[in-house]
């Protein structure tokens, strides 16, 4: 019989639904990232499954479960409820546990956390309601530009010249787009020019949070190396990049799964 | 289920008929050969005094909102060309006003009757266009004041005469022109004599905030707001704050709480969500949080003790305007923030809650500067909430139910 007990977090983003589950001993057993659709309980039960089958478990060996994301209220199997916001602080913060500040740029939204030692978000601020500076900007820009999120990212080292373009409205941007194309501009330049206008986005968040050395980068976007860069220089700050910054949220969530269990 | 339950007020539950009341007879003004004026500031006391109907501008966008007709209204405002985030009270007015000139079908019990005279009350810059807007279109009279916010303290003495001599000078003037006879102050001491003493008893109820439990909330006091302010004068108001007065003391005595178990004491910053209040409410209540003070609410005669009426009642007025109140002066983040983090004292407040109204830039002025002065001095966490008071659109609940959790989640860590 197997006494070890287990955790998982499950992330329900606007984009990618991401489960982590972890032992007792806060080790990640197994995750997975996969689409999340338009039906939240589905991708969640999918992601689920798909995570327990990867760790060589069953549901019932699962002694905690937490949602977090966007879908959180559509996973009619977890235990609670938690926000991103503080998921994304104790994942990060778990993974470095110098980090007082990170930055998140989610599907749906961007925001900056600053964590307290133990990880737990003391203050944050996210974007508002356009789109602009989140990954759903960055998608609509890569398909405009006709190259996937990750050939965005090594055409934009190959650019020379810098492209202004707006952080106001996604919209508005993806018309920018296709006119620098109509003028004539290097696709190098308008991929840096959208990751320099997310930047911009994001150090507004920043500069209202207060930087709080160190900092981490966490969410999809930051697998994008132009991205990240680019915030960097904005920030002037050094960025913290997990290995797998996706899952930060779901990784969160279950290590807050393991200590509400610990309390229950 | 929440582990948390409203209890409601009896006495909250008098003041939808009075306020229904109140738009009943403005609606019906013209037709008993009445005057209407239609006001965006204080001012209107003055023409309340000679015997006009009077409407008051948010109080209106409030009453329309929470009747669920505010989309219609703004949707028509902005098909005759304002602007998706101009004021959502100013579109509210601009759409009733272009239904009523172009037959544009919308709920009857927002109609009212086109005024005979538009005071505006140009605290922001959008009450000029409010005011610009209505007098080319529908060709009314119009009476601006200017009641400029004061940057500083040595300011006031300088804006109060600039406003008493607009009020002397010009407002007045015309209401007896308008109205055909001499202006009546006896009736407007009568009127600010019933203010006094109603903002007196608002004061004691206001002291129940302070309370833990506290005995009601500010959606409680959202919904009492009319009679101190767009119901001034009227004979129910007194005797509405007294019995809300004597029912919170009922309360406070048995330690009964507007929203049990009371978990966390928040401030709310900016104008009440009046279309959205039984959401946020609903939301707040399955959290715990009870929201109490605020800076927009207490702007109403916050110092009703002041008012001398043996005094120069115009005088008078205009000091509840800015020496003595906080009509001008709670604008302006450097004359509130003094204010603000008092209460998170005197009100054993857990956090700050600021409602950033995507129509209304001045009441957002300074909300990360509140957020970090309070969360340095008093170690309380803020968070900034987007949304309108009563355009839906601008409202995205998922986002703000985000919000208002990871507020209590930041409340919960430093509680502990």
């Amino acid at each position: 019989m197997n006494n070890i007990k287990y955790f998982a977090g499950i992330d329900i983003g606007s984009l990618f639904s991401k489960v982590v589950i972890i032992d007792e001993k806060s080790n990640i057993k197994a995750y997975s990232v996969l689409q999340s659709g338009a039906v939240y309980k589905g991708a969640a039960e999918t992601a689920m499954n798909n995570t327990l089958a990867k760790a060589g478990l069953s549901m019932g060996d699962i002694s905690y479960i937490i949602s977090t994301g966007y879908g959180r209220a559509r996973v009619p199997f977890a235990d609670s409820q938690v926000t991103e916001i503080s998921c994304h602080g104790r994942g990060a913060n778990f993974v470095f546990p110098e980090v007082r500040t990170i930055i998140d740029i989610g599907g749906q939204d961007s925001k900056v956390i600053e964590v307290n030692k133990e990880g737990k978000a003391v203050k944050f601020a996210m974007n508002d309601k356009c789109a602009a500076g989140t990954g759903r900007f960055l998608e609509v820009m890569a398909v405009s530009l006709g190259v996937d999120l990750g050939e965005m990212s090594t055409l934009a080292e190959k650019s020379k010249t810098d492209v202004e373009i707006s952080s106001m409205c996604t919209v508005f941007a993806e018309s920018e787009v296709i006119s620098l194309f109509a003028q004539g501009t290097e696709k190098a330049d308008i991929a840096l020019g959208v990751y320099r206008s997310i930047a911009r986005r994001v150090t507004g968040l920043f500069g209202q949070v207060g930087k709080k050395e160190k900092v981490a980068m966490t969410g999809g976007v930051a697998k994008s190396k132009g991205m990240v860069e680019a915030l960097e220089k904005s920030i002037k700050t050094t960025l913290m990049v997990p290995e797998e910054p996706q899952i930060m949220g779901a990784l969160g969530a279950a290590l807050i799964a393991r200590e509400k269990f610990a309390q229950a | 289920m929440s582990k948390h339950k409203t209890n409601r007020l009896k006495t909250t539950k008098l003041i939808g008929p009075m306020v229904d009341k109140h738009w009943a007879d403005l609606r019906t003004a013209k037709k008993r050969g009445e005057m209407v004026a239609w006001c965006s500031g204080p001012m209107f006391i003055f023409p309340y005094a000679m015997g006009m109907k009077c409407h008051f501008m948010a109080g209106y966008a409030a009453y329309a909102g929470g009747r669920g007709a505010a989309d219609d209204l703004l949707k028509i405002a902005e098909s005759e060309g304002d602007m998706l985030d101009t004021c959502s009270y100013h579109k509210a007015h601009m759409g009733m006003a272009m239904a009523i000139k172009k037959g544009i079908p919308v709920r009857e019990d927002v109609i009212l009757p086109m005024p005979d005279l538009l005071i505006t009350g140009r605290l922001c810059t959008e009450m000029s266009h409010y005011a610009e807007g209505l007098y080319r279109r529908m060709d009314i009279n119009v009476v601006g004041i200017d009641t400029p916010p004061p940057v500083n303290e040595s300011l006031i003495p300088n804006l109060e005469k600039y406003c008493e001599d607009q009020v002397r000078g010009s407002l007045i003037p015309r209401v007896e022109e308008i109205c055909g006879k001499s202006f009546d102050y006896d009736r407007l001491i009568e009127i600010m004599a019933i203010l006094k003493e109603t903002c007196i008893l608002r004061n004691e109820c206001w002291e129940y905030f302070k309370k833990i439990p506290s005995p009601w909330t500010l959606w409680d006091y959202g919904v009492s707001i009319a009679p101190v302010f767009y119901m001034m004068g009227s004979p129910d108001a007194v005797p509405y704050y007294t019995q809300l007065r004597d029912e919170l003391a009922e309360r406070a005595e048995k330690g009964i709480g507007a929203i049990e178990p009371e978990k966390y004491r928040v401030y709310w910053d900016g104008w009440l969500p009046w279309g959205f209040l039984g959401q946020f409410s609903r939301k707040m209540t399955d959290l715990g949080i009870v929201p109490l003070v605020g800076r927009y609410p207490w702007e109403f005669f916050p110092h009703p003790e002041t008012i001398d009426l043996n005094g120069d009642p115009i005088k008078e007025f205009v000091k509840q305007v800015y020496s003595n109140g906080g009509l001008a002066k709670q604008n302006l983040p450097n004359m509130s923030l003094p204010s603000i983090q008092k209460w998170v004292e005197e009100y054993s407040l857990d956090g700050l809650i600021m409602f950033s109204s995507k129509s209304c830039r001045m009441w957002n002025l300074g909300h990360p500067d509140f957020i970090k002065a309070i969360e340095k001095k008093h170690n309380i966490p803020g968070v900034v909430i987007e949304g309108d008071m009563v355009d839906s659109r601008m409202n995205s609940f998922g986002q703000i139910d985000t919000r208002l959790e990871a507020l209590a989640e930041m409340m919960a860590a430093r509680k502990k």
